[in-house]
């Protein structure tokens, strides 16, 4: 039971639609680390986390977390087994305030009570806000507050869906902050475009591309490989990848 | 900085507000006051009733993305049932029993999971196992309400209605309680055998948690105790309720109705709505379909007949009260309102709406149900990813909407006539004011009604004033429509994606 892996995915497609868009994704997340997926939009980054979530179920293969299989069950199911999600695009609830969008993710009567300090400790902009609607708040914070939502509960694992996307230098630095520090008490899945920050981030890496893990290994040994990131990523890495 | 701006924030709201003070300013001048008050009282009457229907259609638009063509059959049905409840809840009884078996049949569905979810069975027999069981399962309740005279129960209360005398002297004989009791056991026998079909035995995907079982059981055994004494106290019941205080009668009958409503209002979406999600188009069409199935039923049952409820003596005593105060003391069927006698039983109605419109906004603000809805509203996704059952949600929300629907139904009964097409007018009027109102907000479906209700009730004014067509109060939703859509095309408090 108590693998070394919180999360092994062996080999899942998964359909969207007619559309054949997982075609053998396996990985594996070591407990407390921080793997991050890397690949080009269209790979099948957000469509994995989708899958392991069972948000758009994987027709074959197997997902097991904390070594109970968990695919084809319902995603709240699986969600209330204590896996966060930070889904892409900062989808927090934009008619609620700030602090509904944190009670929401309650599982247990008092689950926010008991980490307001913690997630307040991490983002102090969210304690100012608390009484304001979502759509109130500035893309940045929009985005602190999807991640302390998946806080809320007690979480062993957390998927982060591009936690950079379209975030300022500064705030950026924070939200890198502010995982590290998260991977201290739980297990990280991260999906990243902003390699930088995902070398820097990251012990694991996994690379997907047309739907399929083509590449794995230490994220120590990604940075050295600048040909390798270059024809599976295109992204130009200045200063061997840590800038 | 973040500041709100209460002006742009509150925009809709605001032009609404100006745009009816200026109209109610011009018509107040112009009609004078009698008729300017009548015709508003009028029209908030129309409107509490388009708000009852219209809130949960929104509702269960805005959360499921599903349009429910059978929306105005639940009005329908609500005031059905409400009349039959006040009239004659004979028909209501008799059939209580049988209903109450087979959902604690149903209920037992865990347990079969639980229990046939380990057997080892080819996979022709699982494949067509669930098929047969269910078949079986029918044909067991053909058997079990074969000969039970469900038409003659029906017409207990029509008649009395008719002779309005002595209820119970109409009140037909039933049958002996030995056979009933066969009748009964049959449909819990049938439920059963559908739980075993919907278990799907030999799957063993399908996981079940011990809790759930007992649970199951511990609902199921609740459930066959109501049913011994619904069965028991078939032919006692009714005539106990028709011994009751008319007023308290009534009141029961709103309540009744509208939880029946909400009852079949989960029915429906468990069994219609929820395997079709995957495809939208066929749950309009199932819809469709199930609001002509639920008309032809009651018209087999009722006849297709109009049937006018009595009003309640609360609101039928003879005479006029001078105010409001007055009316609490004598009931009388009419009260003055600003020197505009108006019958009282419609203040009732507007009442009704206001209190709903409280009631919805205290759920939907300071509840986590409600929470959970507007989110679910904006993002169904990210609320099944937070580990919460949107299903249920779904099926909640479905419940409320058909038993808000129902009360509304029922409250109507006592003013326009009681008939199976009653509820399409207030389908079509109640789609209009969704789409004013915004897909999915239920103040925006306040506001659309209170517009709309106005909107029938002074066209109906200046047609009669000035012998125009009737017609013209009817387009003057539709036209209403088109304004607001041409300004606001998400509607007055529709999201702009």
């Amino acid at each position: 039971m108590d693998s070394e892996n919180i999360l092994e995915v062996e080999s899942i497609h998964t359909f969207i639609g007619q559309f054949h868009i997982l075609e053998g994704v396996s990985l594996q997340v070591p407990r407390g680390s921080i793997t991050v997926l890397l690949g080009r939009n269209g790979a099948g980054k957000t469509t994995t986390l989708k899958s392991i979530l069972g948000l758009t179920p994987p027709r074959e293969g197997v997902v097991r977390f904390d070594g109970v299989e968990i695919q084809g069950k319902p995603a709240y199911e699986i969600a209330a087994m204590g896996i966060g999600y930070v889904p892409e695009h900062r989808a927090i609830f934009r008619n609620l305030s700030v602090a509904e969008n944190l009670k929401i993710a309650e599982r247990k009567k008092g689950d926010l009570d008991r980490k307001a300090d913690f997630i307040f400790n991490l983002f102090p902009d969210l304690k100012r806000l608390y009484r304001l609607p979502g759509n109130h708040l500035s893309g940045g914070q929009q985005q602190m507050l999807a991640v302390a939502r998946a806080l809320v509960a007690d979480n062993k694992l957390l998927l982060i869906d591009e936690p950079s996307e379209g975030l300022a230098p500064i705030l950026i630095e924070q939200m890198m902050e502010a995982i590290r520090s998260l991977s201290a008490t739980t297990t990280v899945l991260l999906v990243e475009q902003n390699f930088i920050m995902a070398s820097q981030l990251a012990e694991n890496y996994y690379i997907l591309d047309d739907g399929k893990t083509v590449h794995q290994g230490k994220m120590a040994d990604l940075v050295q490989d600048k040909e390798l990131i270059h024809r599976m990523l295109g992204t130009a890495v200045r200063s061997g990848g840590a800038g | 900085m973040i500041q709100r701006n209460f002006w742009r924030d509150n925009a809709a709201l605001l032009g609404v507000v100006l745009i009816l003070v200026v109209l109610g300013v011009v018509g107040y001048t112009s009609m004078g006051q009698t008729a300017f008050v009548r015709t508003t009282l009028s029209g908030l009457t129309l409107g509490a009733l388009f708000f009852m229907v219209a809130a949960g259609l929104t509702l269960i638009f805005g959360l499921m993305d599903v349009l429910n063509f059978a929306h105005g059959a639940m009005f329908m049905l609500g005031a059905y049932l409400g009349w039959q409840f006040f009239t004659n809840p004979t028909f209501l009884f008799g059939l209580a029993p049988l209903i109450l078996a087979l959902l604690a049949g149903l209920l037992l569905a865990p347990l079969f999971v639980w229990l046939f979810g380990k057997v080892e069975l080819p996979e022709a027999v699982q494949k067509s196992l669930p098929g047969l069981l269910g078949l079986a399962g029918i044909l067991v309740v053909f058997f079990a309400a074969r000969g039970l005279d469900i038409l003659d129960l029906a017409k207990t209360a029509m008649v009395a209605a008719m002779t309005a005398a002595d209820p119970l002297a109409e009140a037909s004989p039933q049958e002996a309680l030995s056979i009933f009791w066969l009748r009964t056991a049959g449909m819990f026998i049938a439920g059963a055998l559908l739980a075993v079909a919907t278990s799907r035995p030999g799957d063993k995907t399908r996981t079940v948690h011990p809790d759930q079982v007992r649970r199951a059981l511990i609902g199921s055994a609740v459930m066959v105790v109501i049913t011994i004494l619904a069965t028991l106290y078939r032919e006692a019941a009714p005539r106990a309720v028709l011994m009751w205080d008319a007023n308290l009668r009534f009141f029961a009958a709103l309540l009744v109705g509208a939880l029946l409503g909400a009852g079949i209002g989960g029915a429906i979406e468990i069994t219609l709505i929820r395997p079709l999600y995957v495809r939208p188009i066929y749950q309009v069409i199932v819809t469709l379909g199930l609001a002509y199935v639920l008309r032809e039923v009651i018209q087999l049952l009722w006849q297709p007949l109009a049937y006018q409820m009595s009003r309640p003596p609360l609101f039928s005593q003879p005479g006029k009260a001078e105010n409001i105060f007055e009316w609490f003391r004598t009931s009388s069927v009419t009260v003055d309102v600003l020197g505009v006698t108006f019958p009282s039983y419609r203040l009732f109605i507007i009442l009704l709406g206001v209190l709903m419109l409280v009631a919805l906004a205290l759920l939907m603000n300071y509840t986590r149900l409600g929470m959970v809805i507007r989110a679910g509203v904006q993002d169904r996704q990210v609320v099944e990813a937070l580990g919460i059952n949107v299903q249920r949600v779904f099926t909640l929300v479905f419940m409320l909407g058909a038993g808000l629907a129902a009360l509304g139904g029922i409250g109507a009964a006592p003013f326009i006539p009681v008939q199976p097409n009653m509820g399409d007018a207030f389908q079509l009027q109640a789609f209009i004011v969704v789409v004013i109102g915004g897909m999915g907000s239920y103040g925006g479906a306040a506001i659309g009604a209170l517009l709309l209700g106005l909107a029938r009730a002074f066209g109906d004014y200046l047609a009669l004033k000035y012998s125009l067509s009737p017609a013209i109060a009817e387009a003057s939703t539709v036209i209403i429509m088109a304004i607001v859509l041409l300004v606001r095309p998400a509607g007055l408090f529709g999201r702009k994606e």
